[in-house]
């Protein structure tokens, strides 16, 4: 991803990018979700939506779908899109509490469309007429992670991007200053370069191995340290969303992909063993599993520098926030434009820009890590020792004041920067039961007449548009038609 | 004993305590608030006049004062930005308008031209892009106009007198059901639970209240008597604290600008009004006398028309304005010098928080920890900027330049500048009232260039020349040369 964004950015000459890539080391091969925000990186540097959903089998995404957080029986989708259509003022959902308190009681749902979208299973993409109801959502997509890694690779190499296979055994340092010269492969070859940017995953081979950078660790909030993934075969429609389902010692993804569905179990390794986990994942798939399990171990986190001397460390090097909101993607994205953004012409990794790019992206993860921090907490769960243990956790500063603010009286911290914006925040309260005492004073200057009125309007419109969507599936069936992959499993 | 706030009591003489009355009053008309103005009349540290920000036009919007009746009634001019002088030493000088830097070149701020510019050597300014900052030069004004983005992406603001624009205000606040209670404040009543449930005046009256609003100015009036808090010093960075302002006369057709002049000791500064001139001078007392000071005021303006004034004030700002049932808004809150034109504003800012953060009841804590993180952060955001017009001129010499810039600056203002140094990006935080494109009028008017630019950026730029460019530049100055003259504006007589 990153090497594809460089050459699609600067001129050969300008920078000139090198991959090594080892066809040794597997790629973490799941369905992926992504978010809204893809579709500009995609336009950025230049990849036609169209071609890459055909693809990498993908499908469309308004949003995620949460069971059984707050409560055994709960579900709530998060959606890409705002509450309450087009009115304006006060946010929205002090209106609804308003009227909620006033004994008319109607589904938050109703007032989103991509929610409501995402329950009957339709899709269209948004209209550009502002005025329209149908401008009040994005979209993302959910497609399969190892087709996308191909794709990227073939966008990258028709760019100029030379691709190297190899397996690096060793990291050349400077002697004075400790920079990174150059990294020596297997077959004894020596590549050296001015910038490395270190995309080999957790263990973060030039960032930690060879630059002992250090990692800040949140596992006391974010405990899950685990993951089994399977594909199975698709049964039932295809929903345009992921769902995420609150499980015994962690929580089960499962994303619709065109060909099959991605399903994994993310756990904490304290609160269920493997083997348990596995079983528990393979019991619960909407069709047959077309693999085996696969495992994978990570530790919440956030590398103390991503960018440390000449060494930048993209994706899981950088850190870790499980996939809960499909924010893995988004992270890359943001170091990639990020790092494409601050360099400066001379080249020279001036150690003020290193620190500003480095406050950059700490600022992001942390606004994200709280967000994610707030679906474990936020829960009335008591019914096994994880839900126990985040229920009872001490959390975050920054994010206890966030809650406190909305449960006294509906108020939502924004930020300018940083990923999650307000509809976000209160999909996420409401649903994880996070109830306002209060909305905010300011509500109340529309007549009960008018409240009502306006928000009948709002909930018949929506309810309208999304009459006249098509279904997921036929719109992917004349938008970006995959095909059946050529020989299910081939490669592996 | 706790219930809904219903009344309010805003304490001062300025135009800040009538706009907090007139604003909360608007905001929440629906709820019939109680709201009362102890009128405590102008006090001696009162401030003669402001020159705004454009945020002054949407707070006259809310609160109902019309435009056509602030210049009849006050005697006000319009302000399209600050023109500084000798900042950089010698006969430099720089603009810094409220108004876009020419247009966006696919998708990237077109400072970034001027950056490249005026890194190969080439004399092209920032004014030369600007409609509002070539005709704020030739004394002419218009408001924005709707249709193209080059007459319509400039605001304004503007110079007011202090005594006129309160008195406009105080009739409007009248009209719409505020109380108003002259008066001196001599002490006020606390309830068993630390909140004040009443102000005691000299006279020995009484205003009763369940939210004061303590605009009386940096001597903080309601504050004094309740638990102060720590108070944040910046007078190590900004180490004017004295002020002479004074009326002078008229200017012919006026431009519609503020002038700063730096002196030995600070500054000097000049504002059009429409029969008259504001100028003041803002200086350090550890450097300069009060009697040089005010010596170099009469020389920049030998007809003053009244008494001139000193205001004594100390950088720094309180770090919780809002304590108990009491919030601290303008001066009284944080002290600062008018270098950005934010006086009105940093008490606005509060206003408005305000109005997001209404307590629910009288008892309510939970809105003051969010009130004091937010203006706290604007207020720090409004002393970076104000400090960073010395941060970059460095080629003034002189005890007075070299002190504001001997300490190292706080680290948000100084990862801005290195950042920019380094590779000519502007990273802006949360609550920041001043946007890219003011800190790129401040930047690049001061000379202050980076080291290199983002090399994408640069890609993007380096397409555009300045043969490009020329007939914008010639267009821009005859849509300026098409404006009427500020003056025709103005009240006369």
């Amino acid at each position: 991803m990153t090497a594809a964004a460089f050459a699609a950015v600067f001129k050969p000459g300008q920078v000139d990018v090198q991959l090594i890539e080892s066809s040794e080391i597997g790629i973490v091969g799941v369905g992926e979700a992504t978010l809204p925000h893809i579709r500009f990186f995609n336009r950025r540097i230049g990849i036609d939506e169209r071609e890459l959903m055909a693809k990498t089998q993908a499908t469309f995404k308004l949003g995620i779908e949460f069971v059984d957080w707050a409560r055994l029986g709960d579900s709530y989708i998060h959606p890409f899109g705002v509450f309450g259509g087009k009115m304006a003022g006060v946010p929205f959902h002090n209106y609804w509490l308003r009227q909620g308190s006033q004994g008319i009681h109607t589904p938050l749902e109703g007032y989103s469309l991509p929610i409501v979208a995402s329950r009957e299973g339709k899709f269209a993409l948004p209209s550009e007429d502002m005025s329209s109801i149908l401008s009040t959502f994005g979209y993302a997509f959910q497609f399969d992670a190892s087709l996308y890694a191909k794709f990227l690779r073939g966008f990258a190499e028709e760019r100029g991007v030379v691709r190297t296979d190899g397996k690096i055994v060793d990291v050349q340092l400077r002697g004075t200053d400790g920079w990174i010269e150059a990294v020596k492969l297997e077959n004894g070859a020596l590549i050296s370069g001015d910038l490395f940017i270190d995309c080999s995953g957790f263990r973060g081979l030039l960032i930690e191995q060879s630059l002992k950078t250090g990692y800040d660790e949140w596992t006391k909030w974010l405990p899950c340290d685990r993951a089994a993934a399977v594909p199975c075969e698709n049964a039932g429609p295809l929903t345009p969303y992921t769902r995420a389902t609150a499980r015994e010692a962690g929580w089960q993804w499962r994303i619709p992909l065109q060909h099959r569905t991605g399903n994994g179990y993310v756990y904490s390794s304290q609160f269920i063993s493997d083997d348990e986990a596995a079983t528990r994942l393979m019991s619960r798939l909407d069709g047959k599993a077309l693999a085996d399990p696969r495992f994978l171990r990570f530790t919440a986190g956030r590398r103390r520098k991503t960018w440390n001397r000449n060494c930048v460390a993209i994706g899981l090097s950088g850190g870790f926030l499980e996939p809960l909101e499909s924010t893995s993607i988004h992270l890359i994205q943001v170091a990639i434009t990020t790092l494409i953004d601050y360099l400066p012409t001379n080249m020279e990794f001036d150690e003020r820009i290193v620190a500003g790019y480095n406050r950059w992206i700490e600022m992001e993860y942390d606004r994200v890590r709280d967000f994610l921090i707030l679906h474990y907490h936020a829960t009335e769960r008591a019914d096994s020792p994880i839900w126990n243990y985040c229920r009872t956790m001490q959390i975050p500063d920054s994010l206890a004041h966030k809650m406190e603010l909305f449960r006294e009286r509906a108020k939502v911290i924004t930020y300018k920067d940083g990923l999650f914006l307000e509809p976000s925040w209160i999909a996420v309260y409401f649903g994880q039961r996070v109830v306002p005492r209060a909305y905010s004073p300011l509500a109340d200057v529309l007549s009960e007449a008018e409240l009502d009125s306006r928000l009948t309007t709002v909930r018949t419109q929506i309810k309208d548009a999304v009459a006249g969507m098509p279904t997921h599936e036929e719109f992917l069936s004349q938008y970006c038609p995959a095909g059946m992959p050529a020989a299910p499993g081939a490669g592996k | 004993m706790s219930g809904p706030v219903q009344r309010v009591v805003a304490v001062g003489g300025g135009p800040l305590a009538w706009i907090a009355a007139l604003a909360l009053n608007r905001a929440f008309r629906h709820r019939k608030l109680d709201v009362t103005v102890l009128d405590t009349g102008p006090g001696h540290d009162a401030p003669l006049g402001y020159w705004t920000l454009p945020s002054q036009r949407g707070m006259h919007d809310m609160i109902g004062v019309r435009e056509s009746d602030l210049l009849k009634r006050t005697g006000a001019s319009f302000k399209f930005g600050t023109e500084h002088r000798g900042w950089g030493g010698g006969d430099s000088r720089f603009l810094h308008a409220h108004a876009e830097i020419g247009t966006d070149i696919e998708g990237m701020p077109f400072y970034k031209y001027l950056q490249l510019a005026a890194m190969a050597g080439r004399p092209e300014k920032p004014v030369d892009f600007s409609v509002a900052a070539i005709a704020a030069g030739l004394g002419r004004f218009a408001r924005p106009k709707e249709g193209s983005p080059l007459t319509s992406n400039f605001t304004y603001a503007f110079h007011l007198e202090a005594a006129p624009y309160v008195a406009l205000l105080r009739e409007l606040a009248r009209a719409q059901g505020v109380r108003r209670v002259e008066g001196a404040l001599a002490q006020v009543n606390h309830t068993a639970d630390g909140n004040v449930d009443a102000l005691l005046l000299a006279d020995g009256g009484r205003v009763e209240g369940d939210l004061f609003l303590d605009c009386s100015g940096a001597h903080a009036a309601v504050m004094k008597f309740i638990e102060a808090g720590e108070r944040e010093d910046w007078s190590q960075w900004l180490p004017c604290d004295r002020q002479w302002s004074a009326l002078a006369g008229p200017q012919d057709n006026p431009p519609p600008l503020t002038r700063t002049m730096a002196s030995d000791a600070g500054w000097l500064w000049w504002a059009p009004l429409a029969q008259s001139s504001m100028v003041g001078h803002v200086y350090s007392s550890a450097h300069l006398s009060d009697d040089e000071a005010l010596a170099r005021l009469k020389q920049l303006a030998p007809d003053l028309r009244t008494e001139p004034r000193l205001n004594r004030f100390s950088s720094g700002r309180r770090q919780r304005p809002w304590v108990r049932n009491c919030i601290a808004l303008g001066d009284a809150a944080i002290e600062l010098e008018p270098l950005a034109g934010a006086q009105l504003h940093a008490g606005q800012i509060g206003i408005g928080t305000l109005i997001d953060l209404f307590p629910l009841d009288t008892c309510s804590q939970v809105e003051s920890v969010e009130y004091n993180r937010i203006v706290g952060e604007h207020a720090d955001a409004l002393r970076d900027f104000t400090m960073a017009h010395y941060r970059v001129n460095i080629s003034r010499m002189g005890s007075f330049w070299e002190a504001t810039r001997s300490e190292p600056a706080p680290a948000r203002l100084a990862n801005k500048l290195d950042l920019y140094r380094a590779n000519g990006r502007i990273v802006l935080l949360d609550h920041e009232s001043f946007e890219e494109v003011d800190w790129a009028w401040l930047l690049l008017g001061s000379g202050c260039l980076p080291a290199a630019l983002e090399a994408q950026i640069q890609r993007l730029v380096e397409k555009v020349t300045p043969a490009a460019v020329a007939p914008l530049r010639r267009h821009l100055v005859e849509l300026a040369n098409s404006m009427p003259p500020h003056s025709q504006y103005l009240r006369h007589g």
